[in-house]
Parts: C-alpha cells; sequence; structure tokens
C-alpha cells in the first residue's frame, strides 16, 4: 500500500501539485491514522496532508481512482467446471464457430481469469503506451487496449453464442448464466485495464524528464509561448509572488518610512524609565490602490492574464485591485478574479464579450471607464494600462486619459512592443507614453515581474 | 463532554450535538488533526463556517476556544506577550524598603549583591508577562482549541512567525527564558483566500476546502438553526439561495446569511416567498446595490427604484 501511495504522490507532483517530502511523510501518517478500511476516508485524509490548494483538490481527485480504483477483479466461480461434460462439448461446439483469437478470449471470461502482469505489459506495449505521458490520453489507451483484446466483438459474438447454444439443446437458464458471467469477467477485465493504463501514463508522467528551464521560459517573449508553457508559467506566477513579496516586505522594513508610533514609542521605553531611546514606527505603510486596465485581445492576452494573476497573489501589499479588461469595450472583472484564476477569469470576460471580430478600442474603453467608474480614480490610486497602444485608428481619447493621470497618483503603462515600434501603423503608444510617470517595457515574465515589483517599490 | 475524540465517526456526532453539521472530510480532518497534532487550515469562502467549525470543536471537547483574530499590522505584542514594564517598575519602587530591609544584615557589598540576586526571579518572573492568545495557548494547563482566525489578513511577517511557533509549539521570552507548550493545542487556522498563503505554512498543515454547501446540506442547517422556518418555506428559501449563487454576483450570499434572511422570514412571518416579502427581505441577504439590481431581473421582480445613474463604481 506504501508504495502505491507514494507512486500515487509522484504523479501527483508530476501533474504540478507540489508536494513535499514533509508532506508525503504526513500522507502515510494521516492513512495510518485514519485507516483504509472506509475508501472516501482514506481519500479525505490523504488530500488533506498532501494539497494544500484548491486548485490542487481537482487535480488530486482525478488521479486518486487511477491508483485506488483497482476494480478488485472478483474471482468468479468457474462456470465451465460446473457444466457436465455434456454441456460443456456443447459449449465447445458452440466456440466452434468463432475464430482462433476471439475463443480463446470468450474462454478466458468464462474461465474469469484476470490479466497476468506480463500480458498487460505486453498488451502496453503493443498500443504505445510507453510513448504516453499525459492522463488526457487515458480513455483512448483503454479503447486502444480493448480493441486488441477484441472485446467489442466478444460482444457482438455473444449474441450468436447463445443463440447457438440453445439450438444446440442447452438449458436457458445455464445459457443466461454463462451470458451474465461473462459479462461480469469483461467488465472486471475493463477495470483492470482501465486501472493499469491510467497507472502506467502517471508512471510515465512521474518519469518524464522535468526540464528545468524556467528561467529561460521566464524568459521566452510572451508571443512565443505554446500552450503548454502558459501553463507552467501560471505555477510560476505563484513563487514569483512569494519571492516579489518577501523582497517588498524587507524593503519596506528597511525604509522605516512609517509615521512615529507615540503609543508604542512610550510603551517601549518604559525600562529606560520613559526617556525615547528606541523610537518605534508604525509598520502599516501607505499601500497602493490599483487600478488595471488590460487589453485582453489576442495578442496581448498571455501577459495581461499574468499581470493579473500576480496581481492577485500580491493582494496583501497593496490596499485594493480594481481590475478591467477590455477589447472594445470595458469589464469590470475583480468579482471573477475573487472566484478564481486569472486564466478562468479572462476566458469568461471573452465569453462575455460579443463573438466575432474584436476591433480593439481603447478609447471607447476609457469612454466606459469615465462614464462608470471614473470615482475609483483619486489622488491614492496608481493607474496601470497593460496594452500594446494598438487602437486600429480610433479615436484614441487623450484628452480622457489626460484627465485620469490628473485624477490619479500616478499613471503607469505595460507594453510589450519595444521603443522604436510606437508610433509605427496603428499605434498611439508614443502619445499615451508621454503622459505617463513610466512605461515599461515588458516581454516575458522575467521582464514582467522586475516591472510589478517596481510599480510596488516606488508607491 | 470528551476531552478527546476516539474515531471520525464520533467528530460527526459529537460536532452535531453542537449543531454543527459536519461531512465525512470535515470530521475525518479533524479526527486526523488531533491524532496528528497539526493545525488545520479550513478555506473557503467567507461564511460558510470555517469560524463556527472551531467553536464547535471547542464546545465538543469541552476545551476552551482561545481565538486569535488577524488583521494588518498585527504583530507579536498583540499576539504573543508583551512584558509589563510599567508593572514591574512601580513593583520595584514598591518593593524597596523591603528589599532594603532584607539586605541590611549583610556585610559586604559582594554578600548583598549575593543575595539580591537569589530574589531576582521576583523581578523577572510570568507575573509581568502580559500573555496574549497564543501564549495563553500554550501555557494553559487544560488543553484548549487555538482559533487563528483570518490568517491571509495578517502580513506576510507574522505569518512566519506563527509558523515557528506552531512548529514546536514553544516560545522564547527573553525576561524569562523557554516556554513550552504544556498541551500541544488543537489549532483551527482559518483563511477567505484573499491571497496565497506561505507555502511553509500550508505544508505544515492539514488542508481542508469548505465550500458552499448543497442544497440538501444547507437545508439541513436552516431546519436545525431556525426551526421557526416551515419546511416548505425553508425549502424554498434555501433553492432561492442557490439560486443566487449560481448567478455573478459580486458577492454571493453565505451560509450565515441564508440563516439571518430565514431568521428573518420567520420574524416577519412570512407565509410565502411572494414579491413583496422577497423586496422587503432580500437586503439580509445581498448587500451590493449592484448585486440587489441583478437579483431582482434575476427573480424578475418589479424595480422599486430606477437604477441609478452613475453608481456602478465600487466607490
Amino acid at each position: 500500500m506504501e508504495e502505491r501511495i507514494l507512486r500515487f504522490i509522484s504523479a501527483l507532483r508530476a501533474s504540478g501539485v507540489r508536494v513535499s517530502l514533509a508532506e508525503s511523510a504526513d500522507g502515510l501518517r494521516a492513512v495510518r491514522a485514519a485507516g483504509v478500511g472506509d475508501r472516501n476516508r482514506f481519500r479525505v485524509s490523504l488530500r488533506a496532508a498532501l494539497v494544500k490548494e484548491r486548485r490542487g483538490l481537482a487535480i488530486f481527485d482525478q488521479l486518486f481512482p487511477v491508483f485506488f480504483d483497482h476494480a478488485a477483479v472478483p474471482s468468479l466461480p468457474d462456470v465451465a467446471g460446473d457444466l457436465s461434460p455434456q454441456e460443456a462439448e456443447l459449449l465447445a461446439d458452440a466456440l466452434g464457430q468463432f475464430s482462433e483469437s476471439l475463443r480463446r478470449t470468450i474462454e478466458r471470461l468464462l474461465r474469469g481469469e484476470s490479466l497476468s502482469d506480463e500480458e498487460l505489459e505486453r498488451l502496453g506495449r503493443a498500443v504505445g503506451l510507453q510513448q504516453v505521458d499525459d492522463l488526457r490520453y487515458r480513455e483512448w489507451i483503454i479503447e486502444r487496449m480493448r480493441r486488441a483484446l477484441r472485446l467489442r466483438e466478444v460482444q457482438e459474438a455473444l449474441a450468436g453464442l447463445e443463440e447457438a447454444l440453445l439450438r444446440l439443446g442447452m438449458q436457458g437458464v445455464k445459457v443466461r448464466r454463462i451470458r451474465s458471467q461473462i459479462d461480469a469477467s469483461q467488465r472486471a477485465l475493463e477495470g483492470q485495464l482501465s486501472s493499469y493504463a491510467g497507472q502506467r501514463l502517471a508512471g510515465n508522467m512521474a518519469a518524464r524528464p522535468r526540464s528545468n528551464d524556467v528561467q529561460a521560459l521566464m524568459a521566452r517573449p510572451f508571443d512565443r509561448l505554446s500552450q503548454a508553457d502558459m501553463e507552467r508559467l501560471r505555477h510560476e506566477v505563484r513563487r514569483l509572488a512569494a519571492a516579489l513579496r518577501s523582497t517588498v516586505a524587507l524593503r519596506q522594513k528597511h525604509a522605516r518610512s512609517g509615521h512615529l508610533d507615540a503609543k508604542a514609542t512610550l510603551r517601549a521605553n518604559l525600562r529606560y524609565a520613559s526617556v525615547p531611546m528606541e523610537l518605534r514606527h508604525r509598520d502599516r505603510h501607505l499601500k497602493p490602490k490599483l487600478v488595471v486596465v488590460c487589453d485582453v485581445s489576442a495578442s496581448m492576452r498571455q501577459i495581461s492574464e499574468l499581470m493579473l494573476s500576480l496581481l492577485h497573489a500580491l493582494q496583501d501589499q497593496v490596499r485594493k485591485t480594481h481590475a478591467f479588461a477590455f477589447i472594445d469595450r470595458l469589464e469590470y472583472i475583480s468579482p471573477d478574479l475573487a472566484r478564481g484564476e486569472a486564466h478562468q477569469a479572462v476566458t469568461r470576460v471573452l465569453a462575455r464579450m460579443p463573438a466575432g471580430y474584436y476591433n480593439t478600442d481603447l478609447g471607447s474603453s476609457l469612454a466606459d471607464f469615465d462614464r462608470r467608474h471614473l470615482a475609483l480614480l483619486d489622488s491614492r490610486t496608481t493607474f496601470i494600462v497593460v496594452g500594446d497602444g494598438r487602437n486600429n485608428f480610433n479615436e484614441p481619447r487623450l484628452d480622457l486619459f489626460d484627465k485620469f493621470v490628473r485624477r490619479s497618483r500616478r499613471a503607469l503603462w505595460l507594453t510589450p512592443e519595444p521603443r522604436p515600434l510606437w508610433g509605427t501603423g496603428d499605434s498611439d503608444m508614443h502619445r499615451y507614453a508621454e503622459r505617463c510617470g513610466a512605461v515599461f517595457v515588458v516581454t516575458n515574465l522575467g521582464e514582467l515581474a522586475a516591472a510589478v515589483d517596481r510599480l510596488l517599490a516606488g508607491v | 463532554m470528551t476531552q478527546r475524540f476516539e474515531s471520525p465517526e464520533q467528530v460527526r456526532q459529537a460536532l452535531g450535538q453542537q449543531t454543527y453539521i459536519a461531512g465525512d472530510e470535515i470530521a475525518t480532518i479533524t479526527y486526523l488533526a488531533q491524532e496528528l497534532g497539526k493545525p488545520i487550515l479550513a478555506e473557503g469562502p467567507a461564511g460558510v463556517g470555517k469560524t463556527e467549525l472551531a467553536k464547535a470543536v471547542a464546545g465538543a471537547l469541552g476545551r476552551e476556544l482561545i481565538r486569535l483574530q488577524c488583521y494588518e499590522g498585527l504583530d507579536e505584542t498583540k499576539a504573543l506577550y508583551e512584558w509589563e514594564y510599567a508593572k514591574q517598575l512601580l513593583y520595584t519602587q514598591l518593593l524597596r524598603d523591603k528589599v532594603q530591609a532584607s539586605l541590611r544584615r549583610t556585610k559586604t557589598l559582594g554578600e548583598a549583591a549575593d543575595r539580591l540576586s537569589r530574589e531576582e526571579d521576583v523581578f523577572f518572573s510570568m507575573r509581568f508577562l502580559l500573555q496574549r492568545p497564543l501564549l495563553r495557548a500554550i501555557l494553559s494547563p487544560e488543553p484548549v482549541v487555538l482559533l487563528v482566525d483570518e490568517i491571509d489578513r495578517a502580513d506576510a511577517e507574522f505569518e512566519a512567525f506563527l509558523l515557528e511557533v506552531l512548529s514546536d509549539y514553544q516560545v522564547s521570552v527573553p525576561e524569562v527564558g523557554t516556554l513550552r507548550a504544556v498541551h500541544v493545542p488543537l489549532v483551527v487556522l482559518t483563511s477567505n483566500n484573499t491571497r496565497d498563503l506561505s507555502e511553509a505554512l500550508k505544508r505544515r498543515c492539514l488542508y481542508l476546502f469548505i465550500d458552499y454547501p448543497t442544497l440538501e446540506q444547507e437545508l439541513r442547517v436552516v431546519r436545525l438553526k431556525v426551526p421557526g422556518l416551515a419546511e416548505d418555506l425553508a425549502r424554498q428559501a434555501v433553492e432561492l439561495v442557490q439560486r443566487l449563487r449560481q448567478g455573478e454576483l459580486r458577492k454571493a450570499p453565505s451560509i450565515s446569511e441564508t440563516l439571518d434572511w430565514a431568521r428573518s422570514l420567520v420574524a416577519l412571518n412570512a407565509r410565502a416567498l411572494d414579491a413583496p416579502t422577497l423586496e422587503r427581505t432580500l437586503t439580509v441577504l445581498l448587500k451590493h446595490e449592484a448585486d440587489l439590481r441583478r437579483a431582482q431581473t434575476l427573480l424578475a421582480l418589479p424595480r422599486r427604484v430606477p437604477a441609478p445613474g452613475g453608481a456602478a463604481g465600487d466607490a
């Protein structure tokens, strides 16, 4: 059992759940304390010890049955043995109509015999199980294994077999028993296939060389990220946020820019007979309020999404973040962000936006903002735009942008386009840029993190 | 009143007696927390009974509940202990005569210093230590339940500090030395998930995600806590709440809000969930103007007031 749990844990890790050594030890202890008798209890205790975030729960629940749902192949009564010699002969006769391989499969089902490890191994090799390391292909692999065992043909053949047996004069009761026996065996066999395939896949996933080129990935330009890269970067964002948070916290500690805390100072200096030898400062810093307006058109989607998840992870470093997404009009997405991950939030916003041809229009989005959300901008707010400033020759509404800049504490812009491209074609970037307090050119996650760090530092 | 749980099954029953309906998951994890001596980290949306769990566990075990409410800027002096210099000074001054009397018979300076050092325990003792929740939980002679509420609202530094305390249940106080826990308290941390907690803290805890309950679960809670509400009305009310949660609201109604609503339905002697009743009571359930308006369209209620223009911002 322990070995199975350990293999399960490595499969969890391979699917992106972080499980530390201490946690796997806890998992084993938890299982020992709660017992393995009650399956649900076993699942819950293992999960509580191993998975520490909501995202991982789904992965856990998906993998768990693969490892622990071994539809225990019930030892079925050997029907063939029950039969009188006469009946056995009838059965052999009836089976004679099938091809050699089909007959062998049916005979094995009749004996209620499960597949041996070698057989499974051979079967797996035949369907190319070694090369696959993604659980999504599990069904496909199982289907191929079923086909290799000719299980579908068995089902079709059974009708013929029943008919033949009746014709040959076997009792109807007996025939039905044989039929149900074969069905039960087949279900058991399929269960065995399914759990074998799942475990092998998970094993392959665990064995897959963990590419540690995260650094390289962080330096890869956004427009050259594949779907899989994005998936990994989404994980990376959390780590990045943790690192950012501690640098921010350290900086605040050293900066000592807080106000003098008179009460704490008095208390601290009682030991010096109230001579203020040690000054105490209020720890609380003026945390910034952020208003982020993100372009989520196709070219900008990745950077916007990563930016939003970074900001979400850093919520404790800011007072409040109001997030907006736009393509040709503006959507308030903070509630979506609060409910889930940035990825899902962005997808949901895209679903709400009118389908079809997207026409990026920052100008009219700014007008939306002006109409409905202007009250959010005040002297403590940092106004941030994430976008490439390519406006499809629409009116840039610089007047509104000027107004927002005036109202807010400062205005920042994050763009993926290098400076020489500003102002070319439909880009209004140069015009927005001269109005912003700072423009960060971010082309990859590394630069994005640096920009967010500067953003939090400079408040 | 038991001091220990014997099995997950018993946890469930004991919590049930505290009018807390626990599923298999909650019961098992609570049992494990006791067996392994590990904190429970309960995460989930606001108002699904995370804090309530700690209270129910304390009640079921007959233990004292010590609560530490976290907030931004919470530090050790508020959470752990504070040294009371004022009191120490006061004692020193008031005891001056007594000290002099006891030193009078000494002959040399050295002898006097020795004599004094024998008494210095008086001035560096627990009596000048103002105990805050964490220290109280550690030093309590009886086993307790410690609730660290809304840990996600505290700063990251405080989290690191809490981690230190929770990993070996001991605290060093410069003035008196290292204090070790008499009993390992049962710890429940709650988080509304407004930010990610540090990996290190999560590693030490058993993770429990409490989500909004299913219709049947919520109905049971309502029936248990608000017995005055007629059964069919309770069902209708819970169904409506569940439907509201499906909608895209800024703040979905929590269980506690469902209960408040159920109570107000009882107080108003409501017979059915008709439009006037809903209109009067919906504010108990939904706290945002925008949500109210959305709910009114969702439930096809007549609009009482036209939506005020320009109020969509969350100012």
